[in-house]
C-alpha cells in the first residue's frame, strides 16, 4: 500500500486511535509544548523521565515543562550528562558529550549526593542508579519514534541503553513525539527505514532495542473482560509535528 | 485412550467452574477469529509465512550458525541445549554464579515445557512469573489452559481468590481492582529482580536479535529492569532476515488476538549498552549487563528429520487452532495432560515427551478440521495426527477391541454385513416403533444415552438395490452410487432416494454389489493396514461398469476414496492410478445434481424454513459447502442460517465412542444452535451427522427433521418432473 502523504497521517492517526492511543496533530512547535504541558498539568505530574529526543530539544521542551514547575529528567545517559552541566545538547544524535572523566564524575557526585572517584565503571553504576529511582518515581515519560506505521498505528523507538523502553512502559503516562516525516505507510517500510536508521546512527545492524508500541497495553487475563492498561501506562498519548513546517 | 483420559474428561465436563469460564469465553473467541480476518488476504499471508518456515526449518543449520555468530558479535552469550536438564541446568548455575535469589519470567511455552520455573524453584530461588495470566497459574499450581490465554479456564471469582491470597488483601471479584493488584504487585518484583527470564517469538539469524511479543508491557520490563537475561529460544523460531520476521508477525497477533499488531515488539541485540561515559569505548547501561540466548533441541532436530511431523516445527504457537476447536471449547487445555493442547499439542508431545505420552492427546481429536482452516502456517493438523495414530499401531500393534474390530471384522466385508445383520436382530427388542432406539440394556447403554440411535434395518440398501447393481450399457451419464455403511444399513430409504432422483435428473445411477465400508474407522484408529486392504476392494468395486460420476451420500467416505486412497496406495503405482481415476468422478449428491440438471428452473416458495449444516468433511474436506444451498434455494425453500453452520457436530473421529460424554457436549451446542435458527428443518448432507443430530433431537424431544438433500428433494419431486 502507497499513501500520499496526507493520506499516510490520516491512516496513522485513525489506526492509532483505533487502539487506543490519543493523537493530536500540532499546529506549530509551540502548540506541541503546549499540548504537553496541558496534559501534564491536567494529570498532576510532578516528574517526568525523557529519553533522547531532538524534536523536544528544537521546541525546548524540557525547559518549557521545567519552567511550568515540573522535574525532567534525562535518562540517555549523555544526555543526563549535558542537563546536569545545564547545557543545551549537542545536535547530532548519539554525540559523546566532549567532557574529561573528572569533569562527569563531578557532575553524577553532585546530582547523586554521592563523593564518586572519576572511574568509569563506578559513575556508570551511580547513572544506572540514579536514573533507575526517576523512571519509578515518574508519573510522565516522553519518547520520540524514530519510525511509525500508518497502516498499524504504531510507534517505533530505538536506543542502546534500553533507557527508551523504561521511559515507555513504567510512568502511568506516556507521551510519544512524532514528527510527520518519519512515518511511513507499512511494516515492509519501516523495517528498511530501521535497517538505515541502526546503520547510519549506531553503526550497528540493530540498535540493541528496538520496541514497536501499537497503542495502549491491554490483558485479557482477568475474566469477563478484555482490559486497557494491563501493567504499562494508562494512557499513550501521540504529538504529530510538522518538524519542516516548524521551524 | 487411557482410564485416566476418561477421568479427566468426565471431571473436565463435570466442572462447573471451567463449564462456565467456557461458556463466556466462546463467543468471545469467535469475535477474534473474525477481527483476525478483517481487512486482509488471509490466504496469501498465510502462505507467505509457510513460505518463510519451510525455508527457514530446511536451513536451520545455516541460520544457527549465523545466528550464533552475530548474536556473539552484539555481545550475547548463546548456549546450545540439548534437552530440558541441559538447559535448566545451565540457567540455574548461571543464577547460581550470579548469586541470583529474585527472578522474573514473562510468558513462555518453552520454559513450560522444560518446567523451567519448577526446576529453579526447587533449587531455592523465587520465581514471579509476569504475564497476569501465567502469574494466575502459578499461583494456582497449574498447568496453563491454552498457549496464549493461560488461564482462560478460570472464573473472577477464582482469580479473586488466588490474588487476595497471594497479596494479603481481601480483593472483590472485580475486573478493576483485580488488575490493579496485580499490577502493583508485579511491579514490585521487576524491580527486586535479580534476573529476567523470557521465551523469545522470533529469532532473527543475520541480525543475532530475539523478538519478545507481549500485550501487557511485561515483556519489556522483564527483559530490561534485571540486570542479567536469559532468553530460551526452540530452535525452530530461527529465521533468517528482519524480513522474514515480518511475515510472521503480520498474521501472528491476528490469529492470536484479532489485533493488527501486538501492543509491544520487543527486538532485543545484545546487552544494553552506552558511550556516554568518557574514557571507555563502551559499558554496559541501564537494561540487563548480559544477555544470555539458550537454544534448545529437546525433540525438535528430531521432528526436523520427519518428514511427516516436520510440519509442527512451523507451528508460532498463536493459539488460533484451540480457539476453533469444539473438544478445546468443551474441555480446555489441562485436560490433555502435558504443555501443548490441542491436535497440534499432541503432535509436539510426541517428539518434546516421548510417543507414548502422546496417545492420549492425539485420541482427543475429533478430525474437524477446523484447526486447518485457521492456521496462519497452514499446518494441516489432522492429518499429522492420523499419522501419529498410525506410528501408534505400528509400533505397538492394535488394542484387543481393535484387533477384534477391525482386523476381524471390518477387514472382512462378509463378516461386516453378517455382524450388522445379526445386530439388526439383536436391536429388534429395543426399537421403537419410528425404528428408533431410545436405550439399550448393559453393557451397550452408553451408546444409547445421549443420542437416539436409529434402527438398523432388516432389509439394508445392499438387498434392496440388488437389480441395480450395473449400468444399463451405453447409457450416459452414468452414476456408481457408492452408499456407505451408515446409509447402507441404517438409512436404506435415503439411498433409494438418492437413486430416484438422480434418475430424474437423467442420469443412470447404479449400487456396485462390491463396495464395503470406506475403511475410516480403521484410518481414524491408525489401522493403515486394514484401510489399505478395504480400499482396493473399493476401487476395484467402483470400476464395476466405468462410471462417468461416483455419488456419495457420507462425506467421510468421500474424502477417504478422493483423498486418502490416491495417498494410501502411493507405494503401489497401478493401484494409485487406478485410485487416482476413481478420486476425479467422486462428487457429493448436492455437487452432481447441480452438475447434471445446470439449467433448472427455480421452484415456486415452500412455506418451511431450513437451515444447513456444514458436515466438516463436506465444507473443510471436500470444500462443498456453496452447491448444497444453492439446491435448497433451487427447491422454493427458505434457508435460515444458523450460528455457527460449520462447527462439527460431536460425531468426528473415535470420540462418540471413546468419549460419548465429550461427543455429547459438542453435539449440546449444536442442537442448541440448530434451535435458535427457527428452523422446521435441519438439512445436511452427511449421514453420520444426520444419525447424530437426529438422535440428539429426538432426545430433547424436537419437532425438527433432520434430513439429506437427496430425501427433501424426493419429498418434493413428485409432482415435478425434471429434465437434464
Amino acid at each position: 500500500m502507497d499513501l500520499g502523504a496526507t493520506e499516510v497521517v490520516e491512516r496513522f492517526k485513525t489506526e492509532a486511535t483505533r487502539v487506543g492511543a490519543m493523537v493530536y496533530e500540532a499546529k506549530d512547535a509551540k502548540d506541541a509544548g503546549d499540548y504537553v504541558l496541558k496534559v501534564a498539568q491536567e494529570h498532576g505530574v510532578k516528574h517526568i523521565v525523557k529519553s533522547k529526543s531532538m524534536l523536544a530539544e528544537e521546541i525546548g521542551l524540557r525547559e518549557q515543562l521545567e519552567n511550568a514547575g515540573i522535574e525532567v529528567r534525562e535518562t540517555d545517559i549523555a544526555e543526563w550528562i549535558t542537563q546536569l552541566a545545564g547545557e543545551r545538547a549537542a545536535h547530532a544524535e548519539y554525540l559523546v558529550p566532549p567532557k574529561t572523566i573528572e569533569q562527569v564524575a563531578g557532575l553524577i557526585s553532585k546530582a547523586t549526593g554521592e563523593k564518586l572517584e572519576a572511574d568509569p565503571q563506578a559513575l556508570s553504576i551511580a547513572a544506572r542508579r540514579a536514573l533507575r529511582q526517576s523512571y519509578i518515581v515518574a508519573d510522565m515519560g516522553i519518547s520520540e519514534a524514530s519510525v511509525a506505521i500508518a497502516e498499524t498505528g504504531t510507534l517505533i523507538i530505538m536506543s542502546n541503553e534500553g533507557n527508551d523502553r523504561l521511559v515507555a512502559v513504567l510512568p502511568p503516562i506516556h507521551v510519544t513525539m512524532l514528527d510527520r516525516k518519519e512515518l511511513v505507510s507499512n511494516m515492509e517500510d519501516a523495517t528498511a527505514k530501521l535497517k538505515l536508521l541502526s546503520k547510519t546512527v549506531t553503526d550497528r545492524k540493530m540498535s540493541r532495542y528496538i520496541t514497536y508500541i501499537t497503542g495502549r497495553n491491554t490483558t485479557a487475563d482477568i475474566p469477563k473482560a478484555l482490559m486497557a492498561r494491563a501493567q504499562g501506562p494508562e494512557e499513550e498519548h501521540i504529538v504529530l509535528v510538522d518538524r519542516a513546517a516548524s521551524k | 485412550m487411557s482410564r485416566e483420559m476418561t477421568k479427566r474428561v468426565h471431571k473436565a465436563l463435570a466442572d462447573d467452574n471451567l463449564q462456565s469460564a467456557l461458556g463466556r469465553l466462546t463467543p468471545l473467541l469467535k469475535m477474534v477469529l473474525q477481527m483476525a480476518l478483517e481487512g486482509i488476504d488471509f490466504d496469501a499471508l498465510s502462505k507467505e509465512i509457510r513460505r518463510v518456515k519451510e525455508k527457514s526449518i530446511a536451513n536451520l543449520p545455516q541460520l544457527v550458525e549465523l545466528f550464533k555468530i552475530e548474536a556473539a558479535e552484539s555481545g550475547a552469550v548463546v548456549y546450545e541445549a540439548r534437552g530440558a536438564e541441559d538447559a535448566n541446568n545451565y540457567v540455574l548455575k548461571l543464577a547460581q554464579e550470579r548469586h541470583v535469589k529474585h527472578i522474573v519470567k514473562s510468558k513462555s511455552m518453552l520454559t513450560e515445557e522444560l518446567e523451567l520455573r519448577e526446576y529453579l524453584e526447587h533449587a531455592g530461588m523465587e520465581v514471579k512469573e509476569t504475564d497476569i495470566g501465567e502469574w494466575i497459574i502459578q499461583l494456582a499450581g497449574e498447568r496453563p489452559a491454552h498457549m496464549v490465554g493461560p488461564a482462560i479456564h478460570k472464573t473472577i471469582e477464582q482469580v479473586a481468590e488466588l490474588l487476595s491470597t497471594e497479596t494479603g488483601e481481601q480483593l472483590e471479584p472485580e475486573p478493576q481492582v483485580l488488575l490493579n493488584a496485580a499490577r502493583h504487585a508485579l511491579r514490585q518484583f521487576y524491580i527486586n529482580a535479580d534476573m529476567g527470564i523470557s521465551g523469545a517469538n522470533i529469532a532473527i539469524a543475520e541480525t543475532g536479535s530475539i523478538v519478545i511479543v507481549t500485550n501487557e508491557g511485561n515483556g519489556c520490563m522483564a527483559t530490561t529492569l534485571p540486570p542479567i537475561h536469559v532468553a530460551l529460544v526452540g530452535y525452530e523460531k530461527l529465521v533468517s532476515s528482519l524480513e522474514d520476521a515480518d511475515a510472521i508477525l503480520r498474521l501472528l497477533s491476528r490469529s492470536t488476538m484479532g489485533m493488527k499488531m501486538p501492543v509491544y515488539i520487543s527486538y532485543i541485540s545484545g546487552p544494553s549498552n552506552t558511550t556516554a561515559i568518557p574514557e571507555v569505548p563502551s559499558l554496559s547501561a541501564q537494561g540487563p549487563g548480559e544477555v544470555h540466548i539458550v537454544l534448545v533441541d529437546n525433540g525438535r532436530w528430531q521432528m526436523r528429520e520427519s518428514t511427516e511431523f516436520r510440519e509442527a516445527l512451523y507451528c508460532i504457537k498463536c493459539g488460533a487452532c484451540l480457539n476453533v476447536c469444539p473438544v478445546f471449547q468443551s474441555l480446555a487445555g489441562q485436560t490433555y495432560g502435558y504443555i501443548y493442547q490441542g491436535g497440534i499439542g499432541a503432535i509436539l508431545t510426541a517428539f518434546l515427551h516421548g510417543m507414548d505420552k502422546a496417545k492420549d492427546p492425539a485420541s482427543l481429536c475429533m478430525g474437524c478440521m477446523a484447526c486447518k482452516e485457521v492456521c496462519p502456517a497452514c499446518i494441516d493438523i489432522p492429518r499429522m495426527v492420523s499419522q501419529l495414530k498410525a506410528r501408534f499401531v505400528a509400533e505397538e500393534g492394535l488394542s484387543w477391541k481393535g484387533k477384534v474390530a477391525y482386523r476381524g471384522v471390518l477387514k472382512h466385508p462378509a463378516r461386516l454385513d453378517r455382524a450388522i445383520r445379526v445386530g439388526s436382530y439383536l436391536q429388534r427388542p429395543f426399537t421403537d416403533k419410528d425404528f428408533m432406539t431410545r436405550w439399550l440394556p448393559y453393557p451397550l447403554n452408553s451408546l444409547a444415552q445421549t443420542i437416539s440411535l436409529p434402527a438398523l434395518s432388516h432389509r439394508p440398501l445392499r438387498d434392496r438395490l440388488k437389480d441395480s447393481s450395473s449400468p444399463k450399457k451405453g447409457v450416459h451419464p452414468s452414476v456408481a452410487f457408492y452408499a456407505g455403511c451408515v446409509a447402507d444399513y441404517a438409512y436404506p430409504d435415503l439411498g433409494q432416494d438418492v437413486m430416484k432422483v438422480l434418475r430424474e435428473c437423467g442420469a443412470e445411477p447404479y449400487y456396485p454389489q462390491g463396495q464395503t465400508c470406506c475403511g475410516a474407522p480403521a484410518w481414524f484408529a491408525g489401522d493403515v493396514e486394514t484401510t489399505l486392504g478395504l480400499a482396493r476392494r473399493n476401487i476395484a468395486a467402483l470400476e464395476e461398469g466405468d462410471p462417468d460420476y461416483i455419488v456419495t451420500v457420507c462425506p467421510g467416505c468421500a474424502v477417504m476414496l478422493k483423498q486418502e486412497y490416491p495417498r494410501l496406495t502411493a507405494a503401489e503405482p497401478d493401484w494409485n492410478q487406478r485410485a487416482k481415476v476413481l478420486s476425479s468422478k467422486i462428487r457429493d449428491f448436492s455437487q452432481l445434481v447441480l452438475e447434471l440438471t445446470p439449467s433448472a428452473e427455480k421452484r415456486p416458495p415452500l412455506n418451511e424454513k431450513v437451515t444447513y449444516h456444514d458436515p466438516c468433511y463436506l465444507k473443510r474436506g471436500l470444500g462443498v459447502y456453496v452447491e448444497p444451498r444453492q439446491l435448497l434455494e433451487r427447491e422454493g425453500l427458505e434457508l435460515v442460517e444458523m450460528a455457527d453452520s460449520d462447527a462439527c457436530c460431536g460425531f468426528g473421529g473415535e470420540i462418540v465412542l471413546k468419549y460419548p460424554e465429550l461427543s455429547n457436549s459438542v453435539l449440546q451446542r449444536k442442537l442448541d444452535n440448530i434451535e435458535a435458527s427457527g428452523a422446521d428443518i435441519v438439512v445436511t448432507n452427511c449421514t453420520p451427522c444426520i444419525l447424530q443430530i437426529r438422535g440428539g433431537l429426538d432426545k430433547r424431544k424436537s419437532n425438527i427433521k433432520v434430513i439429506h438433500s437427496a430425501e427433501l428433494m424426493a419429498k418434493y419431486s413428485n409432482s415435478h418432473a425434471r429434465s437434464a
